[in-house]
């Protein structure tokens, strides 16, 4: 296999020395744990949007389909409980199936119709998961989850730096995989799809399966970060951690790391994530101590500045750097 | 038997008959020339014939045949969807959840084994009291509709422009329609795609036949550039070509599939006088290679120049055909093509 590229690279390389400088437990867990979960839907996100240039608005469905499915099959208030591991590789196999339930009847569907059918699938999904309570416990969430083993060896749910690398080998795999895919006969039949859908099909492109695959794709990835995001919290917490916001924050990390651009989805989630769990989170601290802050007043409040500054940072973006921060670029050959 | 004969294909847009009733035969090694005055129907007659639009009337037959999914393609698959609504309405309609609260929380006591045999059982059992009408009628309409949609879908499927690229029918574009933001190497290797076999799973985990398959797509991607001449460009993104060079990408991409037939329209448009005759040199070469060309054109040099028949379309309607010589005779194509004498 060629080589990663060098952002890619580089990305891991500071990622994976970066807890040697952050002491063991703390705030920065937090931030990069969730940055590392929206990677894994960010990336899913973007074989679907990115690469194929299907707008898909229900990303956060995905998510907690595959949430649901992990609590499901591993919780031990549920028979099945077949382990972590079992239980991650169920979740990214139903999650794909999800994919393709829903890809089947739709993606025959045009632009802002197929959006609109995601977006509504979210909330379906949604909906679904506050009523069959009997099965998903309603708004309580299902809770407790297991830990992952390596061996004789369990990963506990306060040893922060473990989770941290895993969740990030959970990353590293999933960027191979999809730039495996991008450069391949897949990958190419995907992106041709997105540049010209009707050349593609002259081409003896099959358009519904090549679209259904990167749909069910996606939505494994998708599946595996609301699995992971679960087991994090050994929750998968109510139904509405999974909202049409969490959606619109998937959308929002491949459009500013850069449509088409594994290594701009890394660095989007970065960004965007980290804004959210880091940044404004040390502003609050910051606000509070200089005694600015206030929970009680709305507006003095910097977490409730955050859509606003999602909204500033997209605007922003697409003003200045159209492609995202990291645009695909392209490169020698292919494969 | 013709490679290629078109009968009597007629394409309507709610009142207006782009295409008339036009038929003809395309044999085997020619370069075959269609011509007429713009809104002749021409691109339209190509848009019916490679699949992009279902001919009104009329039918194309490739090879003897017409071109078109046999019903028992992946019939399995079909049969799986159905089955697969079919029980999911049941189950819907039997209500989850409570055949969830029966089966498994009923059964289930924390650190103990759970009794599957029983769990089964009881769920069965919740099933079999629920009305008859609740559970097999959903999944009798649950069937039902998702064989009507299945059938429909195959049937505008049959003849989609996949199929018909598939079965040796390649083409261009009269507005040039490259993946811009790909390499010019990529741009061949998509047009390659039908020959390819390598799966998402040989792709997604490198086995060797991934790697047996790339070495031999990119090196024919490669001396297919060459062939048009474009091999020193290769790597670059296809969107930084000057117009000319994109025709010729076009081309080679079009080749790439190996094509019997390669259908160009309006090749030469907006070349220069010495790019024409590059083009018509290259056309020449492509039928060298055993394709048959059939190309739309304006350009009256490059056509006569190279054309072994010639139709000649107006108003949608064939009002002649035959070589360039006897249409240079024909007075009514003529007429049609190049005005009457006195109007200029």
């Amino acid at each position: 296999m060629r080589r990663l590229p060098m952002p890619i690279l580089a990305y891991f390389a500071v990622m994976s020395a970066l807890p040697l400088f952050m002491g063991t437990t703390g705030l920065f867990y937090d931030a990069f744990q969730a940055i590392f979960v929206f990677s894994l839907v960010g990336l899913g996100l973007n074989v679907v949007t990115g690469f194929t240039g299907l707008l898909n608005l229900g990303m956060a469905a995905f998510m907690a389909i595959g949430a649901y499915t992990f609590a499901i099959l591993t919780s031990d208030i549920y028979p099945f409980q077949i382990g972590f591991w079992w239980g991650i590789l169920a979740t990214v196999a139903i999650g794909a199936v999800a994919g393709f339930l829903l890809g089947a009847p739709t993606l025959g569907l045009s632009g802002d119709y197929l959006a609109i059918v995601t977006m509504g699938f979210g909330e379906i999904t949604l909906d679904v998961l506050k009523n069959l309570d009997a099965v998903t416990k309603g708004t309580q969430g299902i809770n407790p989850l297991p830990r992952p083993t390596f061996g004789p060896w369990t990963l506990e749910l306060q040893q922060e730096r473990g989770w941290y690398w895993l969740l990030l080998g959970f990353v590293l795999l999933a960027v191979l995989a999809v730039r495996r895919l991008e450069r391949s006969r897949s990958g190419r039949a995907w992106l041709s799809i997105r540049e010209d859908a009707l050349a593609s099909q002259c081409m003896g492109i099959p358009p519904k399966r090549t679209k259904m695959i990167a749909f069910a794709t996606g939505s494994a990835l998708a599946a595996l970060g609301g699995a992971l995001f679960a087991a994090l919290l050994s929750s998968t917490g109510e139904p509405a951690s999974y909202d049409f916001q969490v959606s619109i924050l998937a959308l929002c990390i491949v459009i500013v790391g850069g449509m088409g651009s594994v290594a701009g989805t890394l660095v989007g989630a970065v960004v965007m994530v980290g804004m959210n769990s880091l940044v404004l989170v040390k502003l609050a601290d910051w606000a509070g101590a200089a005694g600015v802050g206030n929970a009680s007043n709305v507006l003095a409040s910097p977490n409730n500045w955050k859509y606003l500054i999602f909204g500033l940072a997209l605007i922003l973006v697409v003003r200045l750097k159209p492609d995202g921060l990291l645009p695909p670029r392209l490169e020698g050959g292919s494969s | 038997m013709s490679l290629l004969e078109v009968r009597g294909i007629t394409m309507r847009f709610g009142g207006l008959t782009a295409v008339d009733d036009v038929s003809f035969n395309v044999d085997q090694g020619q370069i075959f020339a269609v011509i007429g005055p713009n809104g002749a129907g021409k691109t339209t007659l190509f848009n019916a014939i490679t699949g992009v639009y279902e001919p009104t009337e009329g039918s194309v037959r490739f090879k003897g045949s017409p071109v078109r999914l046999e019903p028992d393609a992946r019939l399995a698959w079909r049969a799986a969807v159905v089955a697969i609504l079919a029980g999911l309405s049941a189950f819907l309609a039997i209500n989850v959840q409570e055949l969830w609260t029966v089966g498994i929380a009923a059964n289930y006591v924390l650190n103990q084994p759970f009794p599957w045999g029983k769990a089964a059982g009881d769920a069965l059992a919740a099933a079999r009291a629920v009305p008859f009408a609740w559970g097999v009628l959903p999944a009798i309409l649950g069937a039902g509709v998702g064989a009507g949609t299945v059938v429909a879908l195959w049937q505008r499927s049959r003849r989609t422009p996949d199929l018909i690229a598939r079965a040796g029918l390649a083409r261009t574009f009269q507005n040039i329609r490259l993946f811009t933001d790909l390499s010019l190497v990529e741009n061949v290797l998509v047009g390659m795609d039908s020959r390819m076999h390598s799966g998402f799973w040989t792709n997604l985990f490198r086995l060797p036949a991934f790697s047996r398959e790339r070495a031999w797509t990119e090196r024919e991607a490669l001396d297919l550039l060459a062939f048009v001449g474009l091999s020193e460009r290769a790597h670059e993104a296809a969107g930084s070509l000057p117009y000319g060079h994109r025709r010729r990408l076009e081309i080679a991409r079009a080749l790439a599939s190996r094509p019997a037939v390669l259908l160009l329209d309006e090749p030469a448009a907006g070349m220069n006088p010495s790019e024409v005759v590059e083009l018509m040199d290259l056309i020449r070469r492509v039928r060298d290679r055993g394709v048959t060309v059939i190309l739309i054109e304006h350009h009256m040099k490059l056509v006569m120049g190279i054309s072994d028949r010639i139709v000649v379309l107006q108003y949608g309607k064939l009002i002649g055909q035959g070589t360039p010589a006897e249409i240079r005779a024909d007075r009514r194509c003529i007429e049609a093509y190049l005005g009457t004498e006195g109007e200029g």
